[in-house]
Formats: C-alpha cells, sequence, structure tokens
C-alpha cells in the first residue's frame, strides 16, 4: 500500500521542467549545478526547516548524520523544487530528485514497519487516554507519544536511516536525500499521522473512516415555482446574534497554520478586530 | 416581468420562463462592498430593491466575519506553465481571503442561501444559491479584509512567500504559484472549517450542597466542581448528548456517524486553549473535568469566554457573572404623615438601611472579614456561590465601616435608588414597604385602588384600564413623568383621554403626535370625551390665542418645533408624546424642542416596547423625566453597554429598577388582561389627506361630477362607480390613481398610518393580514412596505397560481419570524386559514360589511388561540367617512339595504353624490 501526494500539477509540470542536459565535465559524476527542476518546493525558504516537534526529530537525525557543505545543498535542493515526487508507503519513503544528470536519482529511505502485534499494542496504548486521539484529531502529535512507545521498548522515531540513493555520491546522507528528508519533515509537520503511516498504520486504520464536511448545500425552489416571487426573498433570515470580537488572533491558536505563518499573520489578524470600529457597516433604514 | 420595486405593474397575469439578455456592469468589489454596506441607505429608495439589499445582508455578513477574525488566506489558481528557473517567478496565482464559516455562521450562511430571490441567481441557467452565495461572500471578504489592512504583511519580499504575504493586503492580490504552500494553506483551510456538523459543550456544574442544609456560616470544605462534556449538533442545540453516551458507539438520531472523532478532535482543539482539559482526558471515555474551587474559578474568569469566542458551547451556572457582592437598601414608611396621593408623597420620610448583600442574602461585617481572609475567589454562602473579587472585598469592607442608616425623603430615596450604585458595589437589591415600594417595585399599577370610569368619559373602562388610569393619575399628582407602553390595542388613547377627564385640572394639556394621528385623536376624543375642549393647533389657521381655552391641545412633531417660543408661553399642565419613538433620538431638534417645552407633568405613549431599544428608552425617559436616568453617556455604560454587548443580568435588573416605576407596559397575552378584552375588537383609524392628496381629490370630484351630472341609466352608474373607484384610490395614495410609478413615501396620510401601525405589530413580534381591494395597490405596497420594515411582506394576489398560493400561506402559518401577509379582498376568498395573525388592517373599504368580515374571519377562526385586534383605515372628511357613517347609520338595515356590492351606492341623486364626495373641512392634518 502507498500514500502517494505531492504529485504537483497535471503530471506535465516536473517532467517539462528538465530543459537541456548540461553533463558533467567528467561524463558521469554530477557536477556543480543541478538541472533545473520544478518538482516539491519546501514552504520555509529561509532559516531552518521543520517547525514542529515531531518533524524537528527527524531533521535532527539528518543532521546529527550529514556533513554540513551536504546539508546545505541538500536544503537550497529542497527549496528549488529538484525533488520531482515523493511517495511514502509503510515502512519506505521514495522520491526522485533531479540533478545533473538527465535522469533523475531515485532516493529511498526505509524505517521499521511495526508487526500486528506491536500495533494492536500500540493501539491499545493510545486508546487508553483519549487525549492521545484528541490531539491527533486536531492535527498534532502529542509529545508523550514517543515516551509511551518508549514505555512499551518502541521507538517512534528511529536512532538511524536506512538511506539510499541512486547518485554516484559515496557519503551517505548525500544532499539529494537529505532533501527529501527535509520535505518528509515539512509534510509530516501538516499531518503528524503520516509518521504513524509510516510505521504501518494509517490514519484511517488507526481511527476508524473520518466524514469530511462539505460546504452547506442547500436545495433551491426552481425558478419556474418562483415566478410569483421572482425579486423576493424566499424566506425570512433571523438576524444573527452580534458577538462581541474575539481576541485576536484566536483562530491562529485554534488551528495553527502551516509552517512558521503564525507570526507573520498575526498583525493581520490583530488588525481585523477592535480598532477599525470607524468602518462598522451601517445598518440599513 | 418588472421588478415590483418599478412600480410598473406586470403585462401578463401568467409569467413562464424565457431566456432574457440584459446588459450587465461588472463591478469593483471593494465599491461594491462599500456601496452596499456603506451608502445604501443614501440611495433613493426605489431603487433599493431587495435583491439589493439581499446582497447588502451578505456583505454585512462578510463584514461581521472579518471584524471576528474567522478568516484564512489562501493562494489560489495553479500555474499554468511550468516556472522558468532563472526568471522571477510570473505572478500566475492570487492571494485572497477566505471565510470560515462553522457553527452558527455556517447556520446564518444556510439562511441567506434559502433567502436568496431567484433574482439574485439568474444567468444561463439557474446557478445554485449555495454557490452564488459562496462566491459573493468570498469576494466580499477578500474585499472587507483588504479595507481593513492597511500595513503590508510583507515589506520588500524576498522570497515567494513574502510575495504572497505581500499580495494579501492592497489592491493587488496577484503573486507566483507556490504549489506546496498552496496546498498545505489549503489543508488548513480545510482543517479549520471541518468542525464539522456538531459542537463540543462544556458545563461547569457546582459541588451539590452539603448535607445537612447549610448552616448560616459559611461553607469552608473543598468541594469538586464538574465540568461535563458534550456534543451538540449546530442545527439542533437542544440536543445535547453527554460524552459518555458518544463513547457507547451506538449511532445516535441527529448526530454523524462518527460523533465520537467528533467530540475527540474537538477536545483536541480545546486542549489549545484551556491546557487545564489535559487531566480529564487521561482515561479512554472521558465524561467530565474535574476542578478544585480556583480552578472552577479560571474556568469562570478565563477559560470559559476563550472557549466561547472559539465556537464551543459553554454552560455556566445560572449565577455566574451575576451574583456578586453588592448593597441592599430597605426603607420603612414611618406613621402618620400628610400624604398627596393614595397615602403617599414624595416628601414623606422614611427610616432607611443599607446592607451589604449577596444574592438573596445579607451578610455581616464578620462574615465579610472572614470572606476577605479565605481569600478564595468563589464562595458559598448561605448555599449560595458568590463571584468575588479583589477590588470588590475592599470596596465591600470601606462601606461596612461607615454604617448607614437614618431617614430621607421618598424623593431622595427614588433618586438613590435609579442612580444606583456607589462605585464598585452595585445595588442588588431593594426592599421597601408601602407606595414607595409599589412605586419602586414597578408594581404600583397592581397596588393601587382602581379609579372607574370617570363622569364625563363616554365609555366603560376595563378593569386593566381602571388600573391603568389610577397609576396614570398617581404619578401625575407627584408631578413624575410616566411612559404607557402597553401593546397596541389597549387603548393608550382612552386611557389619557380618561386621565384628562378625571384630572378636571382647568389647565390645558398638550399633545404632540405624528401628522397622521390627528385626526384620529380629534375624533376620538369627540367620540370618548365630549365635554373637552379640544383643539387643534396644527395648518396655516393656527392661532396662539387659542392655545389657553382648551382642556386638550393637538399639536405635530414638526409644529412643536415650529412654534416653539409660542408654546413656552403657555402654563402647560401636561405635555404628552404620542407615538413617542418619534423622540427617540434624543439629539434631533424634534426631541429636544418638545423636551423644552415645560409642564407640570409629562406622559409618553408608545406601543414599541421599549425595553429593547436601550438608546430609545433613555431619550424618552429624559423627556418625562429630566436628569433623572443621569447623562446619556453614564446610562450608555452603565446599562446600555453591559446589557447589549454582554447580556449583563445585573444591568438589566438595575435597568429594570430604574426605570420601572415610570413605565407601565402591559402585555396582550398577561392573563389579567386577556380576560379583559374581547377576542375581537374592531377600530377604526382615522388618517388624513396630503395637500397633495387633498388636490387630487377635488380635481377627481369636480371632473366627475360634471361628467355624472349630465348623464343617466347605465352610464351615469358606471361613472358614478368610476368616481367612486378613483376617490378610494387617492384615499389610498395618489400614485395609486396616477398609476406614474411616482415614489410612494411621505405622498399619503393612510400610507404613513399602515406604516405606523405595521411596525408596530412588527415590533410586538406578532405577524398581520392587510387587505386592500385594488391588486394594484398591493403590487404598489409590497416591496415598498418589505423595505421599510425590513421584514417578509408576503404578497396573495389573484394572478398566483395555487403552488404558489399554498407555499406563502404555509410560510405565513409556520415561519417564526414577524410578518405582513398582504392580501387582495377577492384573491382572498374562502378556503384561506391564516390564524397565525392576530392583526388585520382594511387598507380601503369596502362598503359591504360582510366581505370585510368575511376577510377579518381569515385571522378569526376556530384555533385561533390570541385576541384579534381589527383596523379598518378611513380617511377623515372624504367619502371613506361619510359612507362609513351612512353604514353605521344603517347596521341593522345594512345587509338588506347594502347588498352584496356597491351598487347602492349608484341609485343616491346627484345631490346626495355630492354630499357624501365632498371633500370635509378636516380632511387636511
Amino acid at each position: 500500500m502507498a500514500w502517494a501526494w505531492w504529485h504537483p500539477g497535471a503530471g506535465a509540470g516536473h517532467r517539462a521542467g528538465v530543459v537541456g542536459v548540461p553533463v558533467g565535465k567528467d561524463g558521469w559524476f554530477e557536477a556543480g549545478k543541478p538541472l533545473k527542476a520544478d518538482g516539491l518546493r519546501a514552504r520555509t525558504q529561509r532559516g531552518s526547516i521543520g517547525s514542529t516537534w515531531w518533524s524537528r526529530r527527524f531533521i535532527d537525525i539528518l543532521e546529527r548524520v550529514c556533513d554540513k557543505g551536504r546539508l546545505s545543498r541538500g536544503r537550497a535542493y529542497a527549496r528549488t523544487g529538484q525533488v520531482l515526487d515523493l511517495d511514502l508507503a509503510p515502512g519506505l519513503v521514495t522520491a526522485r530528485v533531479q540533478g545533473s544528470r538527465r535522469e533523475p536519482y531515485t532516493v529511498e529511505i526505509r524505517i521499521e514497519v511495526y508487526g500486528e502485534a506491536v500495533w494492536s499494542m500500540l493501539e491499545r496504548v493510545i486508546a487508553e487516554q483519549a487525549v492521545h486521539r484528541a490531539r491527533l484529531l486536531a492535527g498534532e502529535m502529542p509529545t508523550e507519544i514517543e515516551e509511551l512507545f518508549a514505555a512499551h521498548g518502541i521507538d517512534l522515531f528511529p536512532r538511524d536511516l536506512d538511506l539510499d540513493c541512486s547518485c554516484p555520491d559515496w557519503s551517505r546522507p548525500c544532499k539529494h536525500v537529505s532533501a527529501v528528508l527535509y520535505l518528509l519533515a515539512e509534510s509530516f509537520d501538516d499531518d503528524p499521522f503520516l509518521v504513524l503511516a509510516w510505521r504501518g498504520r494509517s490514519k484511517e486504520e488507526l481511527l476508524g473512516s473520518m466524514e469530511e464536511p462539505g460546504a452547506p448545500v442547500v436545495e433551491d425552489v426552481p425558478f419556474g415555482e418562483r415566478l410569483a416571487d421572482f425579486y423576493s426573498p424566499g424566506a425570512g433570515v433571523p438576524r444573527p446574534e452580534l458577538r462581541p470580537p474575539p481576541p485576536a488572533g484566536l483562530l491562529l491558536r485554534v488551528h495553527p497554520p502551516p509552517g512558521d505563518l503564525a507570526h507573520r499573520l498575526r498583525p493581520a489578524y490583530e488588525a481585523l478586530g477592535g480598532k477599525a470600529g470607524e468602518e462598522e457597516p451601517a445598518e440599513l433604514v | 416581468m418588472p421588478s415590483p420595486e418599478t412600480g410598473l405593474l406586470p403585462t401578463t397575469s401568467r409569467p413562464a420562463l424565457r431566456p432574457w439578455r440584459v446588459p450587465a456592469l461588472l463591478p469593483h468589489p471593494a465599491q461594491t462592498l462599500r456601496l452596499l454596506s456603506e451608502t445604501l441607505h443614501l440611495l433613493a429608495e426605489s431603487t433599493i430593491t431587495a435583491t439589493l439589499r439581499h446582497w447588502s445582508a451578505v456583505a454585512a455578513f462578510a463584514h461581521d466575519l472579518v471584524r471576528r477574525g474567522r478568516v484564512i488566506p489562501q493562494l489560489t489558481g495553479e500555474s499554468a506553465q511550468p516556472v522558468d528557473m532563472w526568471s522571477i517567478p510570473e505572478a500566475t496565482a492570487e492571494a485572497r481571503w477566505f471565510p470560515v464559516l462553522t457553527g452558527a455562521d455556517a447556520a446564518h450562511f444556510r439562511d441567506l442561501a434559502v433567502a436568496m430571490p431567484p433574482a439574485c441567481r439568474t444567468g444561463a441557467e439557474e446557478h445554485p444559491s449555495s454557490a452564488v452565495l459562496t462566491d459573493a461572500l468570498a469576494t466580499f471578504t477578500d474585499a472587507a479584509v483588504r479595507a481593513r489592512l492597511t500595513e503590508p504583511l510583507a515589506v520588500r519580499p524576498k522570497t515567494l512567500e513574502d510575495r504572497w504575504l505581500a499580495a494579501l493586503t492592497g489592491p493587488d492580490a496577484a503573486c507566483p504559484d507556490i504549489p506546496e504552500l498552496r496546498r498545505s494553506l489549503n489543508a488548513w483551510r480545510e482543517a479549520a472549517g471541518a468542525e464539522g456538523a456538531t459542537q463540543v459543550c462544556f458545563r461547569l456544574v457546582e459541588p451539590p450542597a452539603p448535607t445537612p442544609p447549610a448552616t448560616p456560616d459559611l461553607d469552608q470544605e473543598e468541594p469538586w466542581w464538574r465540568v461535563e462534556l458534550a456534543l451538540q449538533p449546530l442545527d439542533d442545540p437542544s440536543l445535547r448528548v453527554p460524552a459518555d453516551q458518544i463513547w457507547s458507539g451506538a449511532p445516535i438520531p441527529g448526530l454523524p456517524p462518527r460523533a465520537d472523532h467528533e467530540l475527540l478532535a474537538g477536545l483536541g482543539r480545546a486542549l489549545r486553549l484551556y491546557p487545564a482539559l489535559d487531566q480529564a482526558l487521561r482515561t479512554a471515555h472521558p465524561t467530565e473535568l474535574l476542578l478544585d474551587t480556583a480552578g472552577a474559578f479560571t474556568f469562570l474568569r478565563q477559560a470559559a469566554p476563550l472557549l466561547h469566542a472559539a465556537g464551543f458551547v459553554v454552560q455556566l451556572p445560572r449565577w455566574a457573572g451575576r451574583s456578586k457582592l453588592g448593597l441592599k437598601l430597605t426603607t420603612r414608611t414611618k406613621k402618620q404623615q400628610a400624604a398627596t396621593s393614595q397615602g403617599f408623597g414624595l416628601r414623606q420620610l422614611v427610616d432607611f438601611k443599607v446592607e451589604l448583600a449577596v444574592g438573596d442574602a445579607t451578610i455581616t461585617e464578620a462574615e465579610l472579614t472572614e470572606l476577605a481572609r479565605l481569600k478564595v475567589p468563589l464562595v458559598r454562602v448561605r448555599g449560595q456561590w458568590v463571584e468575588l473579587d479583589e477590588r470588590q472585598l475592599k470596596a465591600a469592607l470601606r462601606a461596612v465601616e461607615t454604617r448607614r442608616e437614618g431617614e430621607l425623603t421618598a424623593a431622595e430615596i427614588l433618586q438613590h435608588v435609579i442612580q444606583g450604585d456607589d462605585g464598585e458595589l452595585p445595588l442588588v437589591e431593594v426592599d421597601a414597604d408601602g407606595v414607595l415600594g409599589d412605586l419602586l417595585s414597578g408594581t404600583a399599577d397592581r397596588r393601587l385602588t382602581p379609579i372607574p370610569t370617570p363622569p364625563g368619559l363616554d365609555a366603560v373602562l376595563r378593569p386593566y384600564q381602571e388600573r391603568g388610569l389610577a397609576w396614570l393619575s398617581f404619578l401625575s399628582e407627584l408631578g413624575l413623568g410616566g411612559v404607557l407602553a402597553d401593546d397596541m390595542g389597549l387603548g393608550k388613547t382612552v386611557a389619557t383621554l380618561s386621565l384628562l377627564v378625571h384630572e378636571k385640572s382647568g389647565r390645558p394639556t398638550l399633545l404632540v403626535c405624528p401628522m397622521s394621528l390627528i385626526g384620529n385623536w380629534q375624533r376620538e376624543a369627540a367620540r370618548f370625551a365630549p365635554g373637552l375642549r379640544v383643539h387643534v393647533h396644527h395648518g396655516a389657521s393656527r392661532d396662539p390665542a387659542k392655545l389657553t381655552d382648551a382642556d386638550l391641545v393637538i399639536t405635530t412633531y414638526g409644529t412643536a418645533q415650529r412654534d416653539l417660543d409660542t408654546l413656552k408661553q403657555v402654563a402647560w399642565r401636561r405635555v404628552v408624546c404620542d407615538e413617542a419613538q418619534a423622540i427617540k433620538n434624543s439629539g434631533t431638534l424634534q426631541a429636544q424642542a418638545v423636551r423644552s417645552i415645560t409642564a407640570e407633568t409629562r406622559l409618553a405613549l408608545t406601543g414599541t416596547p421599549v425595553e429593547n431599544h436601550l438608546a430609545e428608552l433613555w431619550s424618552i425617559m429624559e423627556f418625562c423625566n429630566p436628569g433623572l436616568l443621569g447623562s446619556k453617556q453614564r446610562f450608555r455604560t452603565r446599562f446600555q453597554e453591559p446589557i447589549e454587548a454582554r447580556q449583563d443580568a445585573q444591568a438589566e435588573q438595575a435597568l429594570k429598577r430604574a426605570t420601572g416605576p415610570f413605565v407601565l407596559r402591559r402585555l396582550k397575552t398577561d392573563k389579567s388582561i386577556i380576560s379583559d378584552l374581547p377576542e375581537k375588537l374592531e377600530v377604526k383609524e382615522w388618517c388624513t389627506l396630503t395637500p397633495e392628496q387633498a388636490s387630487l381629490y377635488q380635481a377627481v370630484v369636480d371632473d366627475m361630477m360634471g361628467k355624472i351630472d349630465g348623464s343617466e341609466g347605465i352610464e351615469r352608474r358606471g361613472l358614478v362607480l368610476a368616481a367612486m373607484a378613483k376617490l378610494k384610490q387617492v384615499c389610498n395614495h395618489p400614485a395609486h390613481l396616477l398609476k406614474d410609478g411616482s415614489r410612494l413615501a411621505g405622498r399619503s396620510g393612510k400610507l404613513a398610518r399602515t406604516e405606523e401601525l405595521a411596525a408596530e405589530i412588527l415590533a410586538e413580534g406578532e405577524k398581520g393580514l392587510l387587505f386592500t381591494q385594488y391588486s394594484e395597490y398591493g403590487s404598489m405596497l409590497q416591496p415598498y412596505l418589505a423595505q421599510r420594515l425590513d421584514r417578509p411582506v408576503l404578497w396573495l394576489h389573484g394572478g398566483l397560481p395555487k403552488k404558489t398560493r399554498d407555499r406563502l400561506v404555509e410560510r405565513f402559518q409556520h415561519d417564526d419570524e414577524p410578518m405582513l401577509f398582504l392580501l387582495s379582498l377577492k384573491a382572498a376568498g374562502v378556503g384561506l386559514n391564516l390564524t397565525a395573525a392576530n392583526h388585520v388592517i382594511h387598507l380601503d373599504r369596502w362598503w359591504n360589511p360582510a366581505v370585510e368580515d368575511q376577510a377579518t374571519d381569515r385571522a378569526f377562526r376556530i384555533g385561533q388561540r390570541k385576541n384579534v385586534q381589527v383596523r379598518k383605515l378611513i380617511c377623515a372628511g372624504t367619502l371613506e367617512e361619510r359612507i362609513d357613517e351612512m353604514i353605521e347609520r344603517k347596521k341593522a338595515l345594512a345587509e338588506r339595504v347594502v347588498g352584496t356590492g356597491e351598487d347602492w351606492l349608484t341609485d343616491l341623486s346627484t345631490a346626495e353624490l355630492r354630499e357624501v364626495f365632498r371633500l370635509g373641512s378636516g380632511a387636511v392634518a
């Protein structure tokens, strides 16, 4: 089973991104400049990548084992869209990264999948305290999950990653792998369930399927039956209760935005409430 | 088909659908929003159509969402071309703000979609209303955010993300596409909007009262408070499903299938705002959070408001936010004193005592000291929980140091009760005995000895009217002003007249009313109080000399303002403001003028529920008892803001105490009143003509009488009927006769009265039927009234297919919103059951009482549990009044003489007709 996500565009986008073929000087070893590609781009374009604690854990592993030069090139790759696609399946992340060769490199990152017995034990442990599912469902990885797993002798985050890349660089992780890891970390920010999915349990399996609420839909009376009052309202609209504005930026607190956007958007939310009182819409007479 | 606002009548009675090409203007969103929300009221009335009003409601919704921060930024549109790495990315996408619709907002969205007039969603095909509304609301929301954000979010953008942020403000939304950002923003929006069809509820439950029942001292043990967890569907807040039921896993009707996930996800979000919730979620199936008293206080003061603002349902004990420390005033009447009215006078001395109170109980100094020592913010005093804050405790400690007991005059006590608080400590309870107690409790009308119908009043007062007269007379004798705010139909006019007759003061009363009511006052006075000398001070022939010779001087608000200097020179016994909503805006010249006329006592009459319009209440009270409620500013901070913004129960109580003594408002639905009322009350409403109506009327009479004079037989009958029809149309409205689609406002006395009556009905939250025999008049009125009253006005006429009629009737009967149903007399034949209405207004007269009665019976039928009020509008001094008199005179014979049609009128001689049609002197106000 594989969870494919992040296939940008309609498929034409990233492949068409390979323009021209400046082959490296020595014919096969990668030259300094990668080919232009329009793949996945890291959202954070500056500073460190990974804004939640659980995605930082992957970055930490990476930054522990990788040398500085490859790290920074990997980050640059992640930001310029060299990673063409990325698939996550239980135990395996595969990605294609556009390097300097015409043919993109294939990156594979393996992780141990928990066995069925382990998972049923973990599921029981998670279910024992509602707070874990509550946090997961609200979109965050509970910090205690890691301790909880550890208490049962299980690592949520691997000490080491089994990394593989089809590039000729001898060193592991190479910049292609680090680029993929950066992007992987960012995707964990958005959906903590992916961490668990990599370990072999999807959100659906863990919690059962969720209902996706759609936009409210209203059944309209056909025009044919509304000819007599074509220009008139179909019903009265109860006046909405006038609610005092909540503390500024409440939405950002209840639903944290992706990446580091919270602090960048906060000024906007602060300006929306309260002070703009002079612009209150006039009531109709 | 023309839209009703054009004033044009449809040329076809059976319209059908056909494609129609119309020129369209694509306005700029920001300008449109400005037009809809700020300047719409500046437009001419005829251009404000129902569709425009609907968009205005959508715009208001967008503003409200933005004000509350229920918006989320997005990156929309995908790049069509792969971006060239080496060039500056092109701005192929847009940064846009979208609304986040959850909870009550999602419900309001649905209401707006259902209400959308079909004309709003036309196009090559019928667009679904929800799709049209989604687009419009998104457009308005984006424009409203941009209007408010004046500072850019990113200066000198470097990265692509910066460029997106920069494009979120200012007029230009274009920016390069960043697919990853686009997707994660989209996921964010989904998460924020996925609060589902349910809301998580938190209900704070106080610890059980200790057994045995509390001893009078303070309870000091640490009890556990509980916050119960539950889930409730958005569309049915009455269904509150406790968490343990959710965990059972059984499907619950009314809740989505995976209700447990909704509850969990909601709790997960709530954790971010209220971390203490964590301890409750340490079991597999949490049902409640246990809190100690300090924790409960934190929940009350901090978590509850935050959770509520974030869309959670929070239920607090009834006392929360209201049972605070306060003062209690006790007064006791002394014996043997001279009294002026019903054994009471304002200069009378009473004993008084001020104590500290908490809820219903008073506490001693020792208890207070003990409370202060405990240093807990929530304490139970005699079985009742009380929130204490530091400031209040200090104020209370200061207060007990100064013992407050002694003697004051009744007037001073009154002043004290109305002015209320003592800085930090509000006056929470008043215990007064005797007449002063009755006055302060606002129940004087029930305690005073009723005054029977005074000799000279040509009517028999009903028991509630006798009590009303006692109250009016009591306040007058004390020199206090009153507001008589009885429901319409309970007879405020008769009450006022009976007061004048009863009082026989010898000095004149000045009555100020809207022009549309002058005729009515004149006729009612003549009918019920024939002994009163009535003078109308209005129009070109007004004479200052006559003011002092009358018992009752009637004038209009406009004239009062114009002749202020003259009116000020008279020593008035009383000034009465009828339809006192006219002075609701205290700053207007009209209100200032009326206030500046001095009198011994004042009275305001109003049919609108004053307690719902606080700014209005202040202005009216300021007229009745100048200065008593304090300045407008103080009134606003002390009552209006706490009540309107926070539904502060204590402020509401205080306001009731301050105004209760001066406001008498009785509802038709009161048990004590309803038994006094007849089931069907028929009233004639006298209207006046505007000068335009009068001159048109005269022109029609001159023209038609000339023709009738020289004709006979069938031709003559035709002409007479035509003349009558035209005159009745003039009485309705000049535009009704002219059929020129011209403006309606301010040109007809009858229409003005119709509007006032309709507004009163709607303000009382009721429904009314309006009958006219002219469907073209109904077609003119419908859009006009709908717009002026901002409530639904349904219109049933002969041109409607059965299906539509049924839908209208269905809506009128079952929709809870107050509304009007305009019906053409002919179309509203038998078979209609409109018992949701308890008001009937006949806009024009059908000279056959049987037909009118049949129409009236639409509302007055078996199943009607309310009293029905029937009003017939009659233009004074016109054929309407004359024929009404004839019908009255011949009442017994009416059926036979009048027959079923209006034909009997055609048999009148030309001289008789001249008399019937003549424009009387009192016709024009």
